[in-house]
């Protein structure tokens, strides 16, 4: 008791510090929510979307070995600002995706402005060859909220086979999978 | 694992705790290396750095509670029989789309020095400090912090109130700890914020210089860019000369703000 009692507190500070470290949030399942998410993109998805089937690393690979999907990468990726001095270097980090897949940035944000709204149709028709029940997989990062919006735009588009992969990139690479250059859609 | 080894070293104790409690789950060296390697030279150019223990310690939260305000330390501490002084210190998040944050000039050089502010950090990234001597040596630190979305979170304060402050300065002196803080009214927009009426981008607005000098002498100054945060923020080691404190910046519209203060603060 008493060598329990001694180490009360270093015990107490080490919890404090775990907590501090590691948000509350991380390793909780938050329910579907309604509509879209609007912010906190990088943060624990829900385990299910609604009208989407919910693929694992092993069921995304399957998909892929048959070639018959369109993979979907949504992770954003920001634009050069317009007003910003020449001489400012601007390197928008290089994004390694599944092999085949399109990566259709900024199209998984909570609200799209309409041109990527037109751009993200226009990806996914391209994508899909214009038949809507074409099988798409939506994916991104782990612990990311950009597929999961963009996989319930596509249903709210009427795409009648929409995946979706919650572990992307991250999970196909623990996998071992090959990754190669994202190849941005037009 | 030399990751995390690094990190320690360059953390002061209590974040060090913090760090080998939480058993950090990085993404791999090499991949996060990665993007040093691109952009190294436009940085710094081709001279490679030394490590900087026991000469710069930077802080950092491993995983920041606001990702567009994520604190940053240096701590500058060269060794007694080091002759030469730090001119510049160059601070970089490397995942940022616009990856210098801001380059610190001492006029005079430094030997020890600390200097705290706060940045937008846009993806989980190294966070690193390179201290430039005089004669042309570097030293770099780093620190893995995980965070994300800081250059595209929307302003804390709207698009009025900014404006109505806009310039606004606080300069406050903790005498018991040797340190001074300048505060400045400023949105910083970093260009990436979607204006969440029109879903249109807000232009890039930022304060690309801030002059602080004691009479006549540049304590030090700062060339920013878009990652660091709203309403620019700068906490330095301060002793008092006696003598006004000027803080004087400009903004990248070419708006000139200027605020001279008694040399124990407002």
């Amino acid at each position: 008791m008493r060598v329990l009692h001694r180490n009360a507190p270093a015990f107490g500070l080490a919890m404090l510090a775990w907590i501090l470290a590691a948000p509350c949030t991380y390793g909780q399942v938050p329910p579907e929510p309604e509509g879209y998410r609007l912010k906190d993109y990088r943060a624990p998805t829900p385990a299910t979307l609604r009208g989407a089937t919910v693929l694992d690393t092993a069921g995304a690979e399957a998909l892929w070995r048959t070639g018959s999907a369109s993979f979907i990468d949504a992770l954003p990726q920001p634009e050069r600002p317009a007003n910003l001095p020449p001489g400012t270097l601007w390197h928008p980090p290089s994004h390694a995706s599944i092999p085949g897949a399109v990566w259709l940035p900024n199209v998984g944000f909570g609200e799209l402005a309409p041109e990527t709204e037109s751009y993200f149709r226009n990806g996914l028709t391209a994508a899909s060859q214009g038949n809507m029940a074409h099988a798409l997989v939506f994916f991104c990062l782990r612990n990311c909220w950009m597929s999961w919006n963009a996989a319930k735009r596509a249903l709210g588009y009427r795409y009648s086979a929409v995946y979706w992969y919650p572990d992307g990139v991250d999970g196909w690479k623990a996998a071992g999978l090959p990754l190669e250059e994202a190849r941005k859609g037009p | 694992m030399t990751v995390n080894l690094r990190i320690i070293t360059s953390l002061s104790a209590g974040v060090a705790a913090l760090l080998l409690l939480s058993g950090p789950s990085f993404a791999d060296d090499q991949s996060t290396e990665r993007t040093w390697s691109e952009i190294r030279s436009s940085v710094i150019g081709e001279r490679v750095p030394e490590d900087a223990a026991g000469r710069l310690v930077l802080g950092a939260p491993m995983r920041a509670e606001d990702a567009a305000i994520v604190p940053i330390e240096m701590h500058l501490r060269l060794p007694k029989e080091e002759k030469a002084k730090v001119i510049q210190i160059t601070l970089v998040v490397d995942e940022n789309p616009a990856p210098i944050v801001g380059v610190f000039h001492f006029e005079n050089g430094q030997s020890i020095f600390d200097l705290a502010t706060r940045v937008r950090i846009d993806s989980y990234s190294f966070v690193r400090a390179i201290a430039t001597m005089d004669d042309g040596r570097m030293y770099m630190a780093k620190v893995y912090v995980k965070a994300a979305g800081g250059c595209s979170a929307p302003a804390v304060k709207d698009p009025a109130e900014a404006q109505a402050h806009l310039g606004e300065m606080r300069f406050r002196v903790f005498a018991d700890r040797g340190d001074a803080q300048i505060q400045m009214r400023h949105p910083n927009y970093s260009g990436m914020q979607m204006d969440q009426v029109t879903r249109l981008y807000t232009p890039a607005w930022f304060v690309e210089r801030i002059n602080i000098r004691q009479g006549e002498k540049t304590l030090f100054t700062v060339e920013g860019g878009i990652s660091i945060s709203e309403d620019p923020t700068f906490r330095f080691s301060y002793n008092s000369t006696g003598e006004p404190v000027t803080v004087e910046a400009k903004d990248n519209e070419g708006r000139i703000f200027k605020q001279t203060f008694l040399a124990s603060g407002t």
